[in-house]
């Protein structure tokens, strides 16, 4: 089994451990992972504000340099990111069949990190040695809810987790209020959905938040931060990886 | 002013000439629920239905004969200290006049609007009969006509209605296919249960503007 | 007199000065407003929990609900495709049975034909039950504005409609018209209504109303309802209430007026069996509402009452023009709800934050559309784009997609701001260009270097202030994923 690894760009330039975390989990079940260079981001930021015209563009060269390597799947760690391309790029290119039909092939071979460690590979946090001390809740993000249908996936993982206690908190299905640049042409209300959600994780007990995806993270560990909250706040692939010692 | 023809005409020119076509059919995110809950299936409709109508603050009784709904009747209307009750012109209903009158409730019978009108308002209690009933929702289905004066079953502050056991109906669409493809009265409503509301912090009020006391007597 | 309201207070700020590089000034402005009233976030959240609750037990006891989703979406699908002949067939059906039907472009003719109606009636009082179409085109207001000299008494009957006409307010929902208002609030509205103080007591302040619309009720010369849905083939107009006005409006008066939106249709009776079904699951948690009320023109001979006189106005008001373009699934909506009380955005701002009639999901989309776009600009930004909304529409209308294609609509109209286009197109050529990714990458850690603070970005003015105002900005890593990748993992 041979992937390639999308790392979307915040990831990159933001939190690279996650895609570290991403690609030592990768190779411990025994799939080879590539990174395409030529990689930047996949235009949501464009395509959120309605610039469909630029994220077009941006959408082309993410298929161009993806086209131009050999692989079985690509893994993104992000629900959102991932949905760009498998939802949104063929939406995008609707009115260019040639380019549509390339998008849906590109589309179909593309997973989030938890979809393809349980459906594809079928993996399991024992395989992966997985140790984590905490009581945790869990985020997900609202496009791997919703058109990504990712609701178990992560949760299964987790609860093989050593040592990591997963609990319920209310209204999880609430979004955390990022939405992209949502966040900052609104920020009031995007801050007041934060709170909501960190309100949550107060009544919860938990002393972790884990999601797979790092924006709604960067969002809510903003907020934590601002608030004097010392949450500790982990990527899913952190939390898996046994050589990141949890994250810390 | 709009003219018909035109107004017509200028949609039928969007329809048949705009080049987007909606596609997107609902996704995943409602999935069906696996295993129906039992409390679907319908054994007893006449039980289901009193136990549906109660749930929603109504009144079920069920009757074995004429005479035991007419007893019936003429306590609730005892028992709210009525004076007053009218009621639809229907001969099903024609055999509650002379007990009631006995127990000192004078029975109206409108035939024409002024004299719905007259008293309509200020009954204590209505009675009519109903078309259908629906078991899954505890729903009266009532049908205007000739003596059913619709304010019969609205304006009273109680209302009681008469029906036999084997108008009621399991569900929604049984009730809704009596009508399809073919003729509808002036008026049919679905009425289930008393009148409510919750717009002032979510707190009920049972008997808004509608009856709050509602009551069905399913015979046999 | 308690229906002689205070003039409306209308949003009279010209919007179009708002540049689309905050496009969301109005919308933010009030919306953060709205987040810091605890008073009415709690109001807010007792309904929209208690709302959600009562619409997940309900539909998830209905193990046919996602096959009825499709098949509403697939109904209303049909009858836009063929509205023209659906909306001749229902204007038939209606004439056939004795009714009047009215073509009307826009609220200007709807007001006209019923001021003109009411002058003929000699109607003095109008009673009229809960419908958002007449409050989209302000009836109330204009009636009794341009039809001064007729002295016409309009009370809205639905309990909630007519605090709020009491109070010279909106609704804030289109289920629940005065979620905002506390009891407190609403005893001072009834109090002056009532000429007393009444008691801060629900139930005393229902039956004061109940009294005094009764009276409303019997005297009533003309009533008038929306529709929430009408069947084409035999002519029906359904209306859905719990409190019961809708029922008594149509069935007291001598004469009965509906007002739908033409997008309202559904082909035949027996769709009804869909619809009905979701409509009081989505909206309230039932299963059927109280008074499902099914009126088919005026009443028939021998009938003691309903009214005499039958009059449908199907209005257009800028619906016609979503038709065959891909914002048409717009017209779907049954109004039910739904997708207000999931919405984490609404959930924090309440409905009037909204601007608008219509609040909520489907109101960031269709107060543009039928508004035209350059109107309402804020709107389409209203949302964090989590799709909750789609997720509880009965009807499957992917709001979150149409919010997307209103936002592109802007940029394509050219209004959006210049800054906001040059930032996109700068975006474009970095993230099409690797070389031009990494150089930005390096100029980004060098430009953040001053301004780094106990592990984030200090919050200064300028692009970042969104953001840094209130939550910690992190910033760029040492070395990028690239740069690791590169050096070996
Ligand atoms: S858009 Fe859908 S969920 Fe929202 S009110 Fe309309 S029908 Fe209900």
């Amino acid at each position: 089994m041979r992937v390639a690894l999308f790392v979307p760009c915040y990831v990159d330039l933001i939190t690279p451990e996650v895609g570290v975390s991403v690609v030592r989990l990768l190779r411990k079940l025994g799939v080879e992972v590539i990174y395409p260079e030529g990689q930047t981001c996949c235009g949501q930021p464009a395509f959120n504000s309605g610039f469909f015209d630029e994220a077009r563009s941006v959408a082309r060269h993410f298929l161009d340099v993806f086209e131009g390597e050999r692989f079985d799947y690509v893994v993104c760690p992000s629900g959102s990111c991932a949905t760009m391309v498998s939802h949104y790029y063929p939406f995008l290119l609707e009115e260019r069949p040639a380019e549509r039909e390339r998008a849906e092939a590109m589309g179909g071979r593309v997973r989030e990190l938890s979809d393809f460690l349980v459906n594809v590979v079928g993996a399991n946090a024992g395989d992966l040695g997985a140790r984590y001390e905490g009581r945790a809740v869990f985020h997900t993000g609202c496009h791997g809810r919703r058109e990504l249908g990712l609701l178990e996936e992560p949760r299964e993982l987790l609860e093989g987790v050593e040592g990591l206690e997963l609990v319920e908190w209310p209204n999880e299905e609430l979004c955390c209020g990022f939405g992209g640049t949502f966040s900052v042409k609104m920020p009031d209300v995007s801050t007041a959905m934060a709170d909501e959600k960190i309100k949550a994780l107060e009544g919860s007990g938990a002393d972790t938040l884990i999601s797979g995806d790092s924006s709604c993270l960067m969002h809510l560990a903003g907020r934590l931060r601002r608030t004097g909250h010392d949450t500790r706040v982990l990527h899913l692939a952190q939390v898996l990886d046994p050589e990141n010692g949890g994250g810390k | 002013m709009a003219d018909r023809a035109e107004f017509l005409a200028s949609i039928r020119h969007r329809t048949r000439t705009g080049k987007y076509k909606p596609t997107h059919a609902p996704d995943v995110a409602w999935t069906p629920k696996e295993s129906p809950p039992e409390t679907r299936l319908i054994e007893d409709p006449s039980a289901r239905f009193i136990e549906k109508l109660e749930a929603l603050k109504g009144h079920g009784f069920r009757a074995e004969s004429g005479d035991e709904a007419r007893e019936y009747v003429v306590s609730l209307a005892r028992s709210r200290g009525a004076k007053l009750l009218v009621r639809w012109d229907d001969e099903e209903l024609a055999g509650f006049d002379a007990p009631l009158a006995d127990a000192g409730v004078e029975v109206a019978v409108p035939r024409d609007p002024e004299g719905l009108r007259e008293v309509a308002g200020r009954a204590d209690v209505g009675l009519s009969t109903a078309s259908w009933a629906i078991a899954e929702t505890g729903s009266l289905v009532l049908e205007s006509g000739q003596g059913r004066g619709r304010s019969v079953t609205l304006l009273p502050p109680t209302y009681v209605a008469v029906l036999r056991a084997d108008r009621i109906l399991g569900t929604v669409p049984e009730a809704i296919s009596k009508y399809a493809g073919g003729k509808v009265p002036a008026n049919v409503c679905f009425h289930t249960g008393p009148s409510r509301s919750g717009d002032i912090e979510m707190s009920l009020v049972v008997g808004m503007h509608g009856p709050g006391d509602v009551h069905v007597v399913v015979v046999g | 007199m308690e229906t002689k309201k205070p003039p409306r207070q209308r949003d009279t700020r010209d919007r179009r000065e708002e540049g689309i590089v905050s496009p969301v000034e109005g919308f933010n402005e009030r919306g953060r407003k709205a987040a810091g009233d605890k008073a009415l976030h709690d109001a807010i959240q007792l309904f929209t929990h208690k709302s959600v609750a009562g619409r997940n037990a309900v539909l998830n006891a209905l193990p046919e609900a996602p096959e009825l989703r499709e098949r509403a979406y697939g109904i209303k699908q049909r009858t836009m495709a063929n509205l023209d002949r659906y909306l001749e067939q229902m204007a038939d059906a209606v004439e056939d049975r004795g009714g009047n039907v009215f073509f009307a472009d826009d609220g200007e003719d709807v007001v006209r034909y019923i001021g003109e109606l009411a002058r003929r009636r000699g109607a003095k009082v109008i009673t009229k039950s809960k419908s958002m179409a007449t409050e989209e085109i302000e009836l109330n207001h204009r009636l009794e504005e341009d039809y001064a000299d007729l002295d016409l008494e309009i009370v809205e009957t639905d309990l909630g409609e007519w605090i709020a006409q009491l109070a010279g307010d909106t609704p804030s929902h289109i289920v629940g018209p005065i979620l905002h208002m506390n009891l407190e609030r609403v005893t001072k509205i009834l109090s002056g209504a009532a000429g007393e103080n009444l008691p801060p007591n629900v139930q005393a302040l229902a039956a004061f109303a109940r009294k005094r619309l009764r009276q409303k009720f019997l005297t009533a010369d003309v009533g008038i309802t929306g529709a929430n849905f009408g069947v084409a083939e035999t002519g029906t107009i359904v209306t859905v209430t719990n409190e019961g006005n809708g029922r008594l409006v149509t069935s007291v008066p001598p004469v009965h007026v509906v007002v739908m939106g033409i997008e309202k249709l559904i082909p035949r009776f027996e769709d009804l069996s869909v619809f009905t079904r979701l409509l009081a699951r989505s909206g309230t948690g039932q299963e059927l509402t109280v008074y499902t009320n099914f009126v088919t023109g005026p009443r028939a001979e021998g009938e003691l009452d309903g009214a005499e006189e039958f009059h449908l106005i199907l209005m257009d008001n800028g619906r016609s023009k979503l038709l065959g373009t891909p914002f048409e699934e717009a017209l779907y909506c049954i109004r039910c709800g739904a997708c207000l009380n999931v919405c984490p955005v609404y959930r924090q701002t309440g409905g009037h934050a909204y601007g608008s009639t219509y609040s909520g999901p489907i109101g960031a989309v269709i107060t543009p559309l039928l508004k035209g776009t350059d109107e309402a600009k804020d709107l389409p930004h209203a949302s964090s784009l989590c799709g909750a909304c789609w997720e509880a529409c009965p009807v499957g209308i992917p709001l979150h997609d149409l919010l997307l294609k209103l936002r592109n609509h802007q940029v394509e109209e050219g209004l959006a701001g210049k800054g906001q286009k040059a930032a996109f197109k700068v975006f474009e050529n970095t993230m099409k260009s690797p070389a031009l990714y990494n150089i930005s990458r390096k100029a980004g850690r060098l430009a953040q270097k001053p301004l780094l603070k106990d592990g984030s970005v200090k919050p200064v003015p300028g692009p970042t202030s969104g953001w840094t105002g209130s939550r910690d900005l992190p910033p760029l890593a040492k070395k990028s994923f690239r740069e690791l990748w590169k050096e070996g993992i």
